[in-house]
Parts: C-alpha cells; sequence; structure tokens
C-alpha cells in the first residue's frame, strides 16, 4: 500500500511540473509514466529515498493527489474553503505541537486507541455530512480500513494526516491570497 | 447517502477493532531474586579496541547459551560508514569466550531488509527486542542527524536482517525517536521500550506494544527544566518505578522520574544531586528495594565509571568499584544473564569495548 501511495503521489509531482508547460492530456502521461516508474525503481536512491522521507505516506497525500488530477480532468471537486484550511492549519499546527510535547496532551497517542479512532471518524464523516463534502469522509473511513487490516501504521492518525499537508495547505492559502 | 454508509461500514471496522485490542497490562514483572551462591567473581570478558575510528553504545544481547554484546563501529559516529559489530560469549568452564568481533547489521543489509524498502544511511544505539526473541531495535536515520531518527524493529536471521520496519513513533514523519536502554517486562509477559524524543523540545518516553508487536501506546516524561532522555527504567514492585535520566544540556545532574501506576504516569523529572557529565547510566533491580548502578558520579573523576548499590530504592548509594581508563568509559548497559549480571561500556572516549561479568556473591563481599 505504500508503494502504491507513493507512486500516486510522485506520479502527482510529475503532473504538477509538466502542466507548467503542457495540457492536462500530456501531463496526465507524464504524470503516469513517473508512477509506473516508481514500483520499477524502489530500489534506486531517489525513490528509495522519496520513501524514507514520506513514509508513513498514509491515505490523505495520495488522496489529495487524485483528487487535483481529477479537479484538473474537469471533474467535478468541490474545494476546500479558505476558512477552512486556515482552520485545518491552526488544528495541525497544535497537534504537531502536542507531539513535540510542548503542551500536556498528547493527541497523537489518541490514533492508536480503536474506541478514540471510532470516535474520530465518526467525528469526521459527520463533519462530511453537514459540510455536503464526501471526500474527508472516505479518507477518515478508508485509513480506518487499512489501520484495522494492520496496513502501514499502527496510528490511525498517520494514515489521515501528513506532515507535507503544511506546506500544500500554506501554498494553497498563499496563491488564493494572491 | 454514500456518507452515512462510510458511518456505518466505520462502526463495523471500530467493532473488529476493539473486538480485538487487549487491554495493556500496568503491573510490572519483578526478576527472581539474584542467588548470592556464586564464586564472587569479576572478570573482564572483552576488551575490544577498533584498530582505527570509534566504537561505541554497547548493548547485551541474552541468548540461550550466552549473550551477544552489539555496539556501533565506524570512523566516527553518525558517519556513513557506521556498522551495528558484534561478538558473541558463551562460557567454558570457568571463563566466558568471545567470538571475533565482526559487523552484525550492516546498513546496506537494513536498506534492503525494510519494508517498505527505504534508505539507511546512519546507524546508532541498537538493543535486544525482548518482547520478540531474535528481534533488535535499531535507530536509524535515513535522512539528516539524530534529530532526523527513527527506531526499527529488525528481524535477524544468521545471514543479517531478514525484515525490518519502523515503529510508529510520531506524526513528523515519523521521525526522532532513539532507543538506548533495555527494555523492561509486564507480568502478562509483554514488554514496554524506553525512548527518548531528539528534535527540539526532549523527553523521555515509554512505549507498549500489541500483540503483533506494533506500537499500541507511549506515555511521556517530560521536563521544563530539563533535556531529559535515554530514560534508565527500574522496577521497584509491579506499581512503582524510577526513571533515570540523562539532561542532553550540562546542568551536571542526574534527573529522576517516577511512576506509581505500572508506567501509565511519570512524574516530572527532578534533578537528584547525583553528579552526571550528560552521560546515560545503567540500572538493575536486585530486589527488596536494592538497585545496582552504573555510572559517570564523581565529579573529580567524571571519565570513571563508578558501580554503586542503593539499599533505599535509589535515595542513597554506595560505591562497590570504580572501573578506570584508559579515556573516558561511557554508555554503560546491565543486564541479567541467569545468575551472572553483565556490565558493558565504552572505553576510550568512544574508541573500545569493553565487558565484564560478575556475580551477586561478589557484589555481596563489597
Amino acid at each position: 500500500m505504500e508503494w502504491t501511495g507513493l507512486a500516486i503521489v510522485l506520479g502527482w509531482a510529475g503532473f504538477a511540473l509538466a502542466s507548467l508547460w503542457i495540457g492536462s492530456a500530456g501531463a496526465s502521461a507524464a504524470g503516469g509514466t513517473v508512477a509506473a516508474l516508481v514500483p520499477l525503481l524502489r530500489r534506486s536512491i531517489p525513490v528509495a529515498g522519496a520513501m524514507a522521507l514520506l513514509s508513513p505516506v498514509g491515505v490523505m497525500l495520495p488522496a489529495l493527489a487524485l483528487r487535483d488530477m481529477a479537479a484538473a480532468w474537469g471533474l467535478p471537486v468541490m474545494p476546500f474553503g479558505t476558512f477552512e484550511i486556515s482552520v485545518f492549519l491552526a488544528a495541525y499546527a497544535a497537534f504537531i505541537a502536542s507531539a513535540m510535547g510542548l503542551v500536556p496532551v498528547d493527541l497523537y497517542r489518541l490514533g492508536y486507541a480503536p474506541g478514540a479512532v471510532a470516535a474520530m471518524v465518526l467525528m469526521v464523516c459527520a463533519y462530511g455530512l453537514a459540510a455536503g463534502s464526501l471526500f474527508l469522509p472516505l479518507v477518515a473511513v478508508a485509513g480506518q480500513a487499512l489501520w484495522v487490516a494492520r496496513l502501514g501504521s499502527s496510528n490511525w492518525l498517520d494514515h489521515v494526516l501528513h506532515a507535507a499537508l503544511v506546506p500544500v495547505a500554506v501554498v494553497t492559502l498563499v496563491l488564493r491570497v494572491v | 447517502m454514500a456518507i452515512l454508509a462510510l458511518a456505518a461500514l466505520s462502526i463495523g471496522l471500530s467493532a473488529v477493532a476493539i473486538r480485538r485490542d487487549r487491554p495493556l497490562c500496568w503491573r510490572f514483572a519483578l526478576p527472581d531474586p539474584l542467588s548470592v551462591n556464586g564464586k564472587g567473581r569479576f572478570s573482564t570478558v572483552l576488551d575490544h579496541r577498533p584498530e582505527a575510528g570509534q566504537a561505541h553504545a554497547p548493548a547485551i544481547v541474552p541468548r540461550e547459551d550466552g549473550f551477544s554484546v552489539l555496539w556501533f563501529q565506524g570512523s566516527a559516529e553518525a558517519q556513513p560508514d557506521v556498522d551495528i559489530w558484534g561478538v558473541d560469549l558463551q562460557r567454558h568452564g570457568d571463563t566466558w569466550l568471545a567470538s571475533k568481533p565482526a559487523p552484525h547489521l550492516t546498513r546496506a543489509g537494513l536498506g534492503r531488509a525494510m519494508a517498505p524498502h527505504q534508505l539507511v544511511v546512519t546507524l546508532g544505539n541498537t538493543i535486544a527486542h525482548d518482547g520478540r526473541p531474535g528481534h533488535l531495535l535499531a535507530t536509524v536515520v535515513s535522512v539528516g542527524g539524530w534529530a532526523m531518527a527513527a527506531i526499527a524493529d529488525v528481524a535477524m536471521a544468521r545471514g543479517g536482517p531478514v525484515n525490518a520496519r519502523k515503529l510508529d513513533l510520531s506524526p513528523i514523519l515519523n521521525r526522532s525517536f532513539l532507543v538506548k536502554s533495555p527494555m523492561l517486562g509486564y507480568e502478562d509477559g509483554s514488554h514496554a521500550l524506553p525512548a527518548y524524543f531528539e528534535m527540539g523540545p526532549t523527553f523521555g518516553a515509554l512505549v507498549r506494544f500489541d500483540e503483533a508487536g506494533c506500537v499500541r501506546d507511549r506515555r511521556w516524561m517530560r521536563s521544563r527544566r530539563a533535556k531529559a532522555i535515554q530514560p534508565m527504567i527500574v522496577a521497584l514492585d509491579a506499581r512503582r518505578a524510577l526513571a533515570f535520566l540523562r539532561d542532553f544540556d550540562r546542568s551536571d545532574t542526574l534527573w529522576l522520574s517516577r511512576t506509581e501506576d505500572g508506567g501509565q504516569g511519570w512524574s516530572a523529572p527532578e534533578p537528584t544531586g547525583q553528579y552526571n557529565p550528560s552521560a546515560p547510566v545503567a540500572a538493575l533491580a536486585l530486589g527488596e528495594g536494592r538497585i545496582l548502578m552504573a555510572a559517570n558520579d564523581d565529579a573529580g573523576a567524571p571519565d570513571a565509571l563508578v558501580l554503586s548499590v542503593s539499599e533505599d530504592e535509589g535515595a542513597t548509594w554506595r560505591e562497590v568499584h570504580r572501573l578506570t581508563g584508559p579515556g573516558a568509559l561511557r554508555y554503560p548497559m546491565l543486564r541479567r544473564v541467569g545468575d551472572e549480571i553483565v556490565l558493558v561500556h565504552s572505553t576510550g572516549g568512544k574508541h573500545g569495548i569493553a565487558t565484564h561479568v560478575f556475580d551477586a556473591a561478589w557484589l555481596a563481599e563489597r
């Protein structure tokens, strides 16, 4: 699963770079080529280094990559609101601070506990229902399925969050302001 | 409708996870009292000094027929030529015989065994995984320095590592947890790992595992007054334990955290007043409140490694033996192997490895 996730993320990177110069069709072909090469080159230094850097890849990053490519192809995708992204950034900063011991509460610990995970996933589903968005519930439940199947991290939060989301969210906010 | 279906699926998944989950045991296992019927022996069974480079951070790996000593060796700490070396020691009559020092766990071998496959550029402190015989817990770096380290659970075979995966301990790209001290056991046969976080804020941690060997919980030993790392935990009874911690900054004192609920909660580390030159200590429960410690606790001779015994749960200490030179003696580890105690440490300021074996009778004589 980790290799599938990494292939999608690196494929998206190839797609995004190619999009700067060529259209969606050509960029998709470039991204697809990169994604196809990832499992073949997994013992090479660049790909093994990318895995070392990004692992555990989780569900959220590949899901966002697929979503972005789907939007580029003109499929209906409901964008995140600026307020929504801002709240996520603030909450994620607090989460990282708690994981680094800067506050007395360790939120990351909750991701190991089945009862806490059950509550968190249902809260995400409730948010998705209220916001009319399928994306976040889909990611949360897909992450829970992998977590229960013991594929990837033993912490559910690793499946649905990733440190790389911080630069992604910041760049998105900056582009909206600029 | 789709979201409601996902919520229903989630409830089903939660039911599976909750039903499968076994509550963690929070009662420490206490070792049997050490027999004092020995011969009163203390012998140095290994004095390894590589011709060039460093050898440091030794660990003891108990085996059925003796024990192994593992350490990292290379041109210098954190360099890309550092591998884990080791020797096997077996008792033959009254003496322990050591095999020739040889690479035991290499970066290349570990990189190949990693699932998913990934680079390993630096190897560091490596200890025995007491909860999974034949496994090691290795400090590995794939990108950056020690602050970017992770702990890998490595399954070993005769030819080297066959499978390895990083423990899921941090949301920050799973980085910055390291190991140093041996694991401690619980009454149900499970084991917990003393670890420490070293990225910016530093603190000690206790890691618990589920039946599959995956991380199930983590608890902290945090101090606002010190960068308390490398917890060395000694159980006093089923619920109480002491964690001796090194201050990564130079407060020149050893720090102490306590638990009274089997490790679920730890007090904020406090200075003990016992001298410590920012170096880890080793400790071993001897039973009935007695603790054996190996530490650099003489301010007048910080390079000496002093063996001390406490009869009152760590409140006071009495020196029983002193090891000196060449150079600084650091990074001790103490473990019981059968009816004997093994002490390992580095010598010559990270330039060698020494191993000593002694028994309870030798301790009682002093």
